[in-house]
Formats: structure tokens, C-alpha cells, sequence
């Protein structure tokens, strides 16, 4: 077998020649480009377990949060729930105080209305009296009403106290010796002799006198001396009666 | 048209220009070939290779040869494979493209001829105490070749001597034999029957590539350290 040495130097440096291209060509940069992936791919999978790490602590950190936020929000009804107790508590009161003050001022406008009503009643309870006991005087008596209310007024000038005649001589002189007398009806001249009589015998000489018609006055004479009064008049009987009457009606709406 | 004669047994014997010692024949001239091809294809492949995550079909092709070469190498020396992945995948690559091309009418495979696979073998040769040397120091190296004692000194170095001659003669012989069986079945037979034999030249080209380079390899693995050595002989006489 016939070798020539110089066609085997030959492939020798061919094939020394091939290996230095190819490295350079090939290997080198073959190698290097998977080396590159691989240490690419070892990145993205650090990254990725960083990443996931990271989206963990996310996750946890939420479900705290999230915790957190649920006490709260509890924590928050909770309170609203108490708050909304109190503030219905506090309406209810306000309104039974509100119904109360109502029902307070009704019962008032009831009670001025029964009053009003009463007042109404008794003045014609008094009118009428007045009337029936004028014609009933009339009638039996053949007396008139109104000199027997005189002479009763009269009667009463002379049965006063001696503290209560001292109190009025004492006003009359403070008044300047004025004396009024008030009357539902016109007194005549023989009347007013005698309550001057009385005037003069009672309480002070030489008064001044003065009368007044005052359809208020009901069937009665009042004598008037610088804030004192002495009177009759059917007024207080008619009062006792009006008192009797509201008693009986209270009574009777109290017991409905 | 033959280009090597069927009574020459080597495409050396086919000298197409010389001038004093210096020839050129068409063995040298079908490395050339064999080489300008790899070169391109080299570099048409890697010429736009990327690190990112798609790579082209090219790239891929080409990774996935590399990585087999990587995980053979790795697997024999147990250490980093990239220091042998030029030398052993030139071998391959070289030696399979060269038997592959033989389909190609009018191509002579440059393993055919014994000057290439001696020159190959030879390189295979300086390869082992290259890197033996470079990876453990001359002296651990040289005290191989006395283990157990100095009486087995001249068997390892005729081990060494007659694995190189024996690289050398397995590819020449399979792929020269190939050739010549051919040519004659061509001669002889129908068509049919030489397009399967090429075919089967086909694979025997591919195995005999993968033999080389797995071989040296094995070489280089021995020298590189003792506990690898017992490993690697086996391997070795599994092969013969």
C-alpha cells in the first residue's frame, strides 16, 4: 500500500485547516448561541419563580387587605347598628315628648274651650236666673227685685267688719272721697238716698258719689273705692252654681 | 466516466497535476470540496443565529447534531464536553459528509483513499497524549504507560500504535470496499440491486463516521484520567 507523504501532510493540514473553520464557523458560535439560550432561558425561569414569588406575597398581602377590610366593614355595621338603635330611641322619645306636648296643648284648648263654654253657660245661666227670680220676686213678693237687691246691699254695707271699713275709709281717702257704684240696672233716687245713708253712716261723710249702669254686674250693686269692692250681686250664687255644675260634668266625662 | 479505475484502489493513484514533490490528486481535491461545502453550510447556518426563544429550522438542525456530539463526549468523559466538541465533531462531520456524498455520481469519497484516514487517525493519534498531557501533566501521563508495572511499557505503546493503524484501516477498508463492491455490482447485476447496496453504503457511511469520532473519543477519554481508563478499554474491545 502506497502512501504519499506529502498528500498525507496534505490532509493533515486540511483537516487542522476544517477544524479551525469550523469552530470559528460553527461550534464556537453554535455552542455560544445555546450557552446564550440556556443562561436565557435559566433568567426567565428565575424570573418567573421571582415573579411568582412575588404575586404570591400580592396574593397574601390581598387576603390580609381583604380580612382587614371585612372586620372592618363588621366592625363598621356594628356601630351603625347601635348608632340607628340610639337615633330610633331618640326619635321615639322626641315623639312621645312631641305627642305629649300635643296632647298637652289639646287637653289646654279643651279645658279653655270648656271654660269658654262654662263662662258662656254661667252667663246665661245667670241672665236666666236673673230672670226667673226677678219675675218669680215679682210674682210672689209684689216687691220689686231690684229694691230688695238694694236693701240687701245695704244690709250688707251695715253687717261689714270693722278691719274690712277701716280698709276702705282708708282707700276712699287715698281716692279723694270718690265713690262708685256700679249696677245692672238704674238706681232711683229714694234707692240712692238710702245707700248714701249707709255710705255716710258706714264709711265717710260727704262722699262723692257716682253711679254707673254695668250691664256686668249681674242683678247685682257694687260698691267700687280705689281698688276695694263691696258687692252683691247674684254673681256669687250663680258661681257656686256653675262650680257644682262643672264638678257634675267633669265627673261625668271622666267617667266616660 | 470512472474517474478511479476499478484496479485502482485508491482515488491517490488519480493525479491530475504535479510539480517536483508537490501533487495534487483527486483526493486532495475532494477534501477540498468536502471542506468548502461544510464551510458554507457552516456559514450559511450560523450566520444569523439568535439567542432568543424562536429559533429557524437551520438552527435547530444544527443544535440538535451538536447536542448529541455534546452529549456523547459528556458522556464518556464525565467532564466538560465543549474543549473535544471541535475535534470530534469535525471527525464526524468530515468523515459523514464525505461517505453521504458518495451518492452523488462522479464524487470520490476522500475516506476511500488510506492517506486521508491515516491523516485522520494520525491527528487522532497526537490528539490523546495532547490532551492527556494538557489536563493532568506529563508525569501522571507517562505513568500510565507503566501500570500496572514497566514490563507492560512497550504493550501500551503498541496498543497505541495499533488502535491508530486500526482507525485508519476500519474506515478505509469499509468505505474503499464499498466503492469496489459497487463498481462491480454495477457491472454484474441489474439496476435495483446496486441502489439498494448504496443505499445500505449509505448507512454503513453514517456508522462508520459515528465509529470514528466515538473511538477517538474514547482515546481521548482514556488518557485523561485512570479511573476512565478501565471504561474506556472496554469500550474499546466491545468495538473490535
Amino acid at each position: 500500500m502506497h502512501i504519499d507523504w506529502f498528500v498525507f501532510a496534505a490532509q493533515i493540514f486540511n483537516f487542522l485547516l476544517l477544524m479551525y473553520l469550523l469552530k470559528r464557523f460553527l461550534f464556537g458560535r453554535i455552542l455560544k448561541a445555546m450557552d446564550d439560550r440556556e443562561a436565557k432561558i435559566a433568567a426567565r425561569f428565575a424570573e418567573a419563580d421571582a415573579l411568582n414569588e412575588k404575586a404570591r406575597e400580592a396574593a397574601d398581602l390581598y387576603e390580609k387587605r381583604n380580612l382587614q377590610v371585612n372586620e372592618k366593614i363588621e366592625q363598621m355595621l356594628n356601630e351603625a347598628t347601635l348608632a340607628a338603635e340610639n337615633r330610633r330611641k331618640e326619635l321615639m322619645e322626641q315623639v312621645r315628648t312631641d305627642v305629649e306636648h300635643v296632647k298637652a296643648r289639646w287637653q289646654d284648648m279643651l279645658k279653655r274651650e270648656q271654660e269658654a263654654f262654662f263662662f258662656d253657660l254661667r252667663r246665661r245661666a245667670a241672665g236666666s236666673l236673673y230672670a226667673t227670680a226677678r219675675k218669680a220676686l215679682s210674682d210672689l213678693a209684689d216687691a220689686d227685685l231690684e229694691s230688695r237687691i238694694i236693701d240687701e246691699f245695704v244690709k250688707r254695707l251695715g253687717s261689714l267688719e270693722e278691719e274690712k271699713l277701716a280698709q276702705i275709709r282708708k282707700a276712699v281717702a287715698a281716692g279723694g272721697g270718690r265713690i262708685a257704684v256700679q249696677s245692672a240696672f238704674e238706681i232711683s233716687a229714694a234707692q240712692r238716698t238710702q245707700i248714701e245713708k249707709a255710705v255716710s253712716e258706714q264709711i265717710v261723710r260727704d262722699a262723692t258719689m257716682r253711679y254707673l249702669v254695668e250691664p256686668d254686674v249681674v242683678s247685682g250693686v257694687e260698691l267700687r273705692v280705689n281698688g276695694h269692692k263691696i258687692a252683691w250681686s247674684l254673681n256669687e250664687y250663680l258661681e257656686t252654681l256653675v262650680e257644682n255644675l262643672t264638678e257634675t260634668l267633669q265627673r261625668e266625662a271622666h267617667a266616660a | 466516466m470512472e474517474i478511479v479505475a476499478l484496479n485502482q484502489i485508491s482515488p491517490d493513484q488519480v493525479i491530475l497535476w504535479t510539480w517536483k514533490f508537490i501533487t495534487l490528486n483527486v483526493t486532495i481535491l475532494y477534501t477540498w470540496l468536502v471542506m468548502a461545502i461544510l464551510v458554507f453550510i457552516s456559514w450559511l447556518a450560523t450566520r444569523n443565529l439568535s439567542s432568543e426563544m424562536n429559533v429557524s429550522r437551520w438552527q435547530h438542525f444544527l443544535e440538535v447534531i451538536i447536542s448529541v456530539v455534546r452529549g456523547e463526549i459528556s458522556e464518556m468523559t464525565k467532564k466538560g464536553a465543549d474543549n473535544f466538541v471541535p475535534l470530534i465533531g469535525t471527525l464526524f462531520l468530515f468523515i459523514c459528509t464525505s461517505n453521504i456524498l458518495v451518492i452523488v455520481p462522479g464524487f470520490i469519497a476522500p475516506t476511500s483513499s488510506i492517506t486521508t484516514t491515516a491523516a485522520l487517525a494520525s491527528c487522532v493519534f497526537i490528539a490523546v497524549p495532547y490532551y492527556g498531557i494538557s489536563r493532568n501533566g506529563v508525569l501522571h501521563y507517562l505513568k500510565e504507560y507503566f501500570q500496572p508495572n514497566f514490563i507492560f511499557f512497550p504493550f501500551h505503546v503498541m496498543g497505541e500504535i495499533s488502535r491508530t493503524l486500526a482507525l485508519t484501516v476500519r474506515l478505509f477498508g469499509n468505505i474503499m470496499s464499498h466503492e469496489k463492491v459497487v463498481g462491480i455490482l454495477l457491472a454484474v447485476t441489474p439496476l435495483l440491486f446496486p441502489i439498494i447496496m448504496q443505499a445500505l453504503g449509505l448507512l454503513i457511511g453514517v456508522i462508520q463516521a459515528y465509529i470514528f469520532a466515538i473511538l477517538s473519543m474514547v482515546y481521548i477519554a482514556s488518557a485523561l484520567s485512570a479511573d476512565e481508563e478501565g471504561h474506556a478499554h472496554a469500550h474499546t474491545k466491545k468495538e473490535g
